[in-house]
């Protein structure tokens, strides 16, 4: 990583002409600190990623993939640039409005799961609902977890605490978590990095069919094998797109 | 301290708030002090100013009479001195006259020299200024410096020489002794009352004793000091909380530092020591501002003990054991608690901790897992109660703060309910407006003198002793109008055969009963009664016959009190008897100023108990909240606004701040009878305790809003960092 910014601008990696942009990020720079100490997470990056697209973004660590997820999904706030996210633009909201907006628009499964201990399965995929704005009854919201947690094939577990589950299985609670609240758009943050190459598989043909159902999935991954079998691959270094790779050309 | 050092460069504000947090904690232990500090201040005092061992106004003496007295066996000092009563400029003031080469009654300077030659005076400070000229009781007299001695320590007294008041004869005696044991003095009033027999001369008041170095307000301050010494150990008890949770603080936000080192092949052991090093080290930094902030806190509570009780302002005092103890106990308390943090931080499995995970799993137990499936509302609530559930010797910790910090909020008001209560019920007897009392010793006044005036009364007020207790001795005439009785047992003393009334706290506590014969000793000589009744009168006092009484003092038909149920009379004296007039109001008014000054002193030290306490809740809660706070930008991530995260944690803390109430108050309502039991037991009087009950809604309020706000400073100080950074569990 770079300790002074990139001042070089490149030109945005459009959305496929087919796909209308569900995102659109516009010479977008995420610098922590200043001065010397100054560390640069991505710089200038611009891109945009079609609705119902599933984009994986990889590269070597470091190399700001994971700091890009974290603006697209609205966890951090960029330095500068613009970022529009389903027509919102995100980068200048207040920190009530960005959470207001995440619970509404996306949904994001993380590489430690982030579950909460003390809640079992279902509330915690009740939870996402719960915090969003649907305003959902005590009883719809528990009917729609559970068929959540069907879909990722644990409605058996719905009981039980994250204690008690393994990794993958923890995982797709995060994924139904992330699914419950039907969001516009998935950040996955290496979601398969804290899982076994069987459990990896499954949560990424989750995500897959998710995206194949017509939600965006922005996928970050180390994994150059799921990453091949994304619509658009994003290749980052050093804070920059280096390249971006559609299936199509791939194959 | 290399590692310190790293420490500090790597979170210095963290270390910098952990280290006052320790040093206030170490501070509050000094509340411990205050005992010591005010005692030894005063016998400081006693020491430098010459206080005597028994101290006595007489009739008349000279000097071959008080030679005779010098001489009894044990007697090192026996001296006289002058003291009448009188007026400057329209204040009462007593004048003194002292030998000058006297070694008793000693004074202190604040500015000029000691009279030396007839027509001289020291003043009180405020009383006058160098160069004045003032005529005291018909003498004219010429201001030479301003001081004070013990005795007459914050009274209005003028200071002259014992030629000046007369000379050839002295009114009170003050004696020194080489054993001042308290059956040595006993056994000294008795030789001395025989001395004074042979030529006639008696006592004119009871004699005070001073056993073993103390000084007349010693009781008073030693209760004083116990009482805020319960205090200290609630402070002691509630610092030692507040060590504990920094210095746990201090360890857990290591938890990854530690599984780093210990993935890179460093054992337990030696990271253990490592961690205690840190604490212990951080402890002894605060340890240096911590000190001296509880000898400051100790001397200044000592100081407005002393000035408020006693009227001296005494020289900063350090009380090394608590010092030292405070010390020691820091550091062991760090060090224990280290232990366990570190045990803990190193004992997590790796994998969890190398995640930043505080690795305190949930739903091992059965317990666990079966409240997970009790209907306990909604999702915000659930997480809020198993938060709780989750580390319950934590919640019980902050609990327990709560707690202490409601029990003083609650005692220090009801202290003041109940003296303010005390002090209605003690005069509540009494049916006078106005009670006008010779100054000087004796019995001046015929007590015939308000035969036939409906709305006044003489009456005759001493001091004695029953069962070594001093107690207030009044003989009423038959039939006075004067005291309404509320009699507990018996009934009211007649005229006839030796009867009398104790207040009924007071026989409680002697074992005394109605139809007892009690011994009273006074200053003429002991004598006895018979008790025929107790009354409730919230005092130590005794009730007779005025003719009995005053035949008893050496005065047949005498008195020295009027009481009337009329306004103040305009004249300061009587007969010629220079008298001091009271009114009810201003007795009520002068409770009012005792109860002010103990609520200014309690509340003080309630303050700081309060202060640390609120200090090691918000410590609590924030190791708590840093354990937790991947959970809380978890549920950021997931759309929770700041209100909700507000919501979730005034949800946690209210259950808490509820069982700190639940608890709290109570624990006041004990801790305030404890203290009244102790003034009561060690007064043998009756006090009472009133709750401050209209004090709960403003606890209750101020508990749940400081809850609040906590809940929304922690929110804001959570908010302020980007979630990424939080989950990623970057440092």
């Amino acid at each position: 990583m770079h300790s002074t910014p990139f001042v070089t601008a490149a030109p945005p990696a459009a959305a496929p002409a087919s796909l209308p942009s569900l995102v659109e990020m516009r010479d977008l720079t995420r610098i922590w600190g200043k001065g010397a100490a100054a560390q640069v997470g991505i710089a200038d990056v611009s891109l945009d990623i079609g609705r119902g697209e599933l984009v994986a973004v990889v590269g070597p660590s470091g190399s700001g993939k994971s700091t890009l997820g974290a603006l697209v999904a609205g966890i951090d706030t960029p330095t500068s640039g613009s970022l529009v996210v389903d027509g919102t633009r995100i980068d200048r909201m207040k920190v009530d409005e960005l959470a207001e907006w995440r619970g509404a628009r996306v949904g994001i499964v993380f590489q430690d799961f982030h579950l909460l201990p003390t809640l079992s399965a279902r509330e915690n995929v009740e939870l996402a609902i719960e915090l969003g704005p649907s305003g959902a009854g005590r009883r719809l919201r528990k009917r729609a977890a559970l068929a959540a947690l069907e879909r990722v094939g644990l409605d058996s577990h719905a009981r039980k605490l994250p204690a008690q589950m393994s990794g993958g299985e923890q995982q797709r609670v995060g994924i139904a978590r992330a699914l419950v609240t039907q969001p516009a758009l998935i950040v996955a943050d290496e979601p398969t990095g804290a899982l076994d190459q069987a459990n990896g598989h499954v949560v990424f043909e989750l995500l897959a069919a998710v995206a194949r159902a017509g939600t965006t999935v922005v996928f970050i991954t180390h994994d150059l094998a799921l990453a091949a079998a994304a619509d658009r691959v994003v290749s980052m270094i050093d804070g920059h797109v280096e390249s971006v790779t559609s299936r199509r050309m791939v194959a | 301290m290399g590692a310190m050092l790293r420490q500090f460069r790597r979170a210095p504000g963290r270390i910098v708030a952990s280290v006052f947090a320790l040093a206030l904690a170490v501070g509050a232990i000094g509340v411990l002090a205050v005992p010591r500090v005010s005692e030894g201040s005063l016998h400081d005092a006693v020491g430098a100013n010459g206080l005597g061992d028994l101290i006595a106004p007489t009739t008349p003496l000279d000097e071959r009479q008080l030679g005779a007295i010098a001489a009894l066996p044990g007697v090192r000092v026996a001296e006289g001195t002058v003291v009448v009563a009188a007026e400057l400029a329209g204040d009462d003031v007593q004048l003194v006259g002292l030998s000058p080469d006297r070694s008793t009654d000693l004074l202190t300077m604040t500015t000029g020299r000691e009279a030396a030659a007839d027509g001289e005076a020291v003043v009180a400070p405020g009383l006058g200024a160098i160069g004045d000229r003032i005529r005291v009781a018909g003498h004219d007299l010429t201001v030479v410096g301003t001081g004070e001695t013990l005795w007459w320590s914050g009274e209005d007294a003028v200071y002259t020489t014992l030629g000046t008041v007369g000379g050839e004869t002295t009114n009170r005696l003050v004696v020194i002794v080489d054993d001042d044991g308290e059956d040595a003095l006993k056994a000294l009033i008795s030789d001395i009352r025989d001395v004074l027999a042979r030529d006639g001369d008696t006592f004119t008041d009871f004699p005070v004793t001073l056993p073993d170095g103390t000084t007349p307000i010693d009781a008073d301050i030693r209760q004083i000091s116990t009482l805020i010494g319960m205090l200290g150990v609630m402070a002691g008890a509630v610092a030692l909380i507040l060590l504990a949770s920094t210095t746990n603080t201090l360890i857990t936000e290591r938890t990854r530092e530690v599984a780093v080192m210990r993935a890179l092949g460093a054992r337990r052991r030696p990271l253990r020591r490592r961690l205690r090093r840190i604490a212990t080290g951080i402890t002894a930094v605060s340890l240096l501002l911590g000190l001296p902030l509880g000898v400051l806190i100790s001397n200044t509570i000592a100081r407005m003990v002393l000035e408020k009780f006693v009227g001296i302002t005494p020289d900063v005092a350090v009380d090394w054991r608590v010092v030292g103890g405070s010390a020691v106990a820091a550091l062991i308390g760090a060090r224990l608690v280290s232990a366990r943090a570190a045990r803990r931080v190193t004992n997590l499995p790796l994998a969890a901790a190398l995640r930043d995970r505080d690795g305190v799993a949930f739903g091992r137990t059965a317990l666990q897992r079966l409240l997970t499936r009790m209907p306990s509302g909604g999702l915000l609530s659930r997480l809020a109660t198993r938060a709780s559930l989750r580390r319950p010797s934590r919640t019980i910790a902050v609990v327990a703060q709560i707690s202490a910090a409601v029990a003083v909020a609650f005692l220090v008001p009801t202290l003041a309910t109940s003296v303010n209560a005390y002090n209605d019920a003690a005069y509540s007897v009494w049916q006078w407006e106005t009670s006008t009392t010779a100054r000087d010793p004796g019995l001046p006044f015929p007590a015939a003198l308000t035969d036939g005036d409906a709305s006044s009364e003489t009456a005759v007020m001493v001091w004695g002793a029953i069962e070594d207790w001093e107690v207030e001795v009044f003989g009423l005439a038959d039939g006075s109008r004067m005291i309404d009785p509320d009699m507990r047992a018996g009934r009211w003393f007649t005229g006839t055969g030796r009867e009398a009334v104790v207040s009924a706290g007071f026989a409680e506590r002697t074992g005394i009963a109605a139809g007892d014969t009690i011994d009273v000793e006074l200053a003429s000589s002991s004598v006895q009664y018979t008790v025929v009744g107790l009354v409730d009168d919230y005092s130590r006092t005794m009730y007779t016959d005025r003719a009995t009484l005053a035949g008893d003092l050496g005065s047949p038909g005498m008195a020295n009190t009027i009481w009337s149920t009329g306004a103040p009379a305009p004249d300061q004296s009587i007969a010629g008897v220079a008298v001091d007039v009271t009114t009810a109001a201003e007795i009520r008014a002068e409770g009012g100023a005792g109860r002010d000054a103990i609520v200014v002193i309690f509340g003080a030290i309630g303050a700081i108990v309060a202060g640390v306490a609120a200090l090691a809740v918000m410590s609590s809660m924030v190791v708590s909240l840093f354990e937790r706070r991947h959970e809380l930008a978890a549920l950021q991530a997931l759309g929770a606004r700041r209100r909700r995260l507000r919501s979730l944690l005034a949800r946690e803390l209210l259950p808490l701040g509820l069982a700190g109430l639940a608890l709290g108050l109570p624990l006041g309502a004990l801790g305030s009878r404890a203290i009244i039991g102790s003034f009561e037991s060690s007064n043998a009087v009756d006090i009472g305790v009133v709750d401050a009950t209209g004090a709960v809604p403003y606890i209750v309020g101020a508990t749940l809003l400081a809850l609040g706000a906590l809940a929304a400073l922690v929110v804001r100080s959570a908010a302020r960092r980007p979630i990424a950074v939080t989950l990623r569990g970057a440092a």
